[in-house]
């Protein structure tokens, strides 16, 4: 085989290797966010900074009992699920759309309200990182950090990615099967359908949002460790996986969890084969080229459920 | 008749509901009574409080300063008025609310188990589903089918299957004749029937005023929120439940009491 056209190949397939775990993480650094969107109709714009805490969450449990950082999720996915509830159930519940008709508001003013404080929250949630742990740049290390899988002689994987990757799509199947087969996952959903009519079936909407909002912020503790384990990390990162997850969902389709996947895989490859060919400061243009793209050809979505 | 208790108290009382939203009144002091294992119809002309009256009973009027409610219900000699649905529904009320209001990303068989999300309704759950499959036995034929894809009856038979699926004691039927065929609505009573003799009450609420006295054992007729007339629908005859309807008796509500 011509020399030339074998390394392409190579740089491809490694190229498109690597995109497609990239984009595992980034389906579950996304998938809190459609979540919370599709059943609250909320954007939380502190779900960024929730992934940063729970990386320096982790950095924390490390500095007292050296461990796997794997095993640090015992403590953050725990943790991580009653900081998605509380702020639900005792914050934003009370600045919801229905929540402000209810005290006479406009439903304008419970749209905004949201936004609003989910700002704020991601500034006081920066600020106290910041007062915590300094702003020197973090990574959390772990032993996997420099190892591959070689799949030829010239295929080689992250072993550290390779992991993510079955990690992510081992949750992604779980949140499926959680809201596909339980009473309290046909809850959410049925929620996220109709949040007038599901009180009519017993369901208390504020504790099933509340739940919905506890397992989108556990998931995207777990990514926050991944995010953690694999780069550096501030206490001012938040909006860059903010971003990250708004791209996903723009790719992919609010609502459908295939579609944080493939969503997730395209803006990965997309930005690794950039990279690859541009160089690394191609990696972000070219995912928000993919964005516009999307947005231009179908904002929806690629995976977007009908409604 | 002494001035104690009735023997036999009624399953739902409706005592001076006033219904508000934000600053205009659809409800004028409501009072009316729901004998256990009965049909009893609402008619009344567009606007005159009939879905109002119905949302009160299952506490979806209960939303602060912007809709809200004054009077007392009683379900079964207890005050639910200030009750949120889900615990409502949880003592044994439902409604089958106006234009269906299916969750539509889901299939039939999904509609109708997030009917029995209730922890008491759990464990009967097949048994109960397998029960709206004899009902309505077209439902069992497509479990699977996403609701989206139904017909405005078959979707109409889901969400009276899916308010069943809570085992409720009185369920409330909002405008089940909305948008379909006469056929379709005569088949829906005649499950409207067999379910009110498995001894579940009912409260209708029908435009068709004639079909609402038919299938009634009792009636009220609503004007501009204010009860005008209620009693037997054969001893009331047809004319003057019209004339309550179009406002052209209002001294009715004493004389159809007697029965």
């Amino acid at each position: 085989m011509n020399e030339d056209l074998y390394w392409t190949l190579v740089d491809i397939a490694n190229g498109l290797l690597s995109g497609v775990m990239l984009g595992g993480y980034y389906a579950i650094i996304a998938i809190g966010l459609a979540l919370t969107f599709g059943v609250m109709r909320m954007v939380n714009l502190a779900h960024g900074d929730m992934l940063v805490l729970a990386a320096y969450l982790a950095v924390l449990v490390l500095q007292f009992v050296p461990i796997s950082p794997f095993i640090t999720l015992a403590l953050v996915i725990p943790v991580m699920f009653g900081v998605g509830y509380a702020l639900q159930r005792f914050l934003l519940n009370a600045i919801s759309v229905q929540s402000m008709e209810r005290k006479g508001m406009s439903a304008g003013f419970g749209l905004m309200s949201p936004i609003l404080v989910t700002f704020g929250l991601s500034i006081v949630i920066a600020h106290a990182l910041l007062g915590g742990f300094a702003s020197d740049a973090r990574i959390i290390r772990n032993a996997l950090s420099y190892s591959a899988v070689r799949l030829t002689e010239d295929l080689n994987l992250s072993t550290l990615r390779l992991i993510f990757f079955v990690i992510a799509v081992a949750i992604l199947i779980a949140l499926h099967l959680f809201l596909k087969r339980t009473h309290a996952g046909r809850a959410i959903r049925a929620s996220a359908d109709d949040a007038e009519i599901a009180p009519l079936m017993g369901i208390a909407t504020p504790k099933i949002n509340a739940l919905a909002s506890g397992i989108a912020i556990a998931i995207a503790g777990v990514a926050g460790v991944m995010v953690g384990m694999s780069r550096t990390f501030q206490p001012f990162d938040g909006p860059v996986f903010l971003l990250v997850a708004f791209g996903v969902v723009i790719v992919g389709g609010l609502g459908s969890i295939v579609g944080s996947l493939v969503g997730g895989i395209l803006l990965g490859i997309t930005q690794v084969l950039a990279g690859t060919y541009f160089g690394p400061s191609a990696q972000l243009v070219a995912g928000y080229i993919l964005i516009l793209f999307v947005l231009a050809v179908r904002p929806q979505g690629l995976f977007a459920r009908r409604r | 008749m002494s001035i104690s208790a009735p023997e036999h108290p009624a399953l739902l009382t409706v005592k001076g509901l006033s219904a508000y939203y934000g600053e205009s009144r659809a409800l004028f002091g409501v009072g009316f009574a729901v004998e256990k294992g009965t049909v009893h119809s609402i008619v009344g002309a567009n606007g005159a409080g009939k879905s109002t009256l119905l949302r009160a009973i299952v506490g979806m009027m209960n939303r602060g300063r912007a809709a809200h409610t004054a009077g007392s219900i009683e379900f079964k000699g207890r005050r639910i008025d200030a009750l949120p649905t889900e615990e409502i529904v949880g003592l044994g009320v439902t409604m089958v609310p106006e234009g269906r209001r299916l969750f539509a990303s889901m299939s039939v068989e999904e509609n109708l188990v997030c009917g029995a999300f209730l922890p008491r309704c759990r464990g009967a759950l097949g048994e109960t589903l397998e029960d709206v499959y004899s009902l309505f036995p077209r439902l069992a034929d497509r479990r699977q089918q996403a609701v989206s894809q139904m017909s405005g009856g078959e979707q109409q038979m889901v969400a009276i299957g899916r308010a069943l699926m809570s085992s409720p004691e009185l369920i409330l039927l909002d405008e089940l004749s909305l948008g379909l065929a006469p056929i379709v609505v005569d088949q829906i009573y005649e499950r409207i029937a067999a379910i009110n003799e498995r001894g579940v009450t009912c409260i209708v609420i029908e435009q068709d005023t004639e079909r609402a006295m038919r299938v009634a054992g009792a009636v009220s007729v609503l004007l501009e929120g204010r009860v005008v007339l209620e009693g037997d629908p054969d001893e009331l005859g047809r004319d003057r439940v019209s004339a309550a309807y179009f406002g052209l008796e209002t001294a009715g509500k004493a004389a159809g009491q007697g029965g």
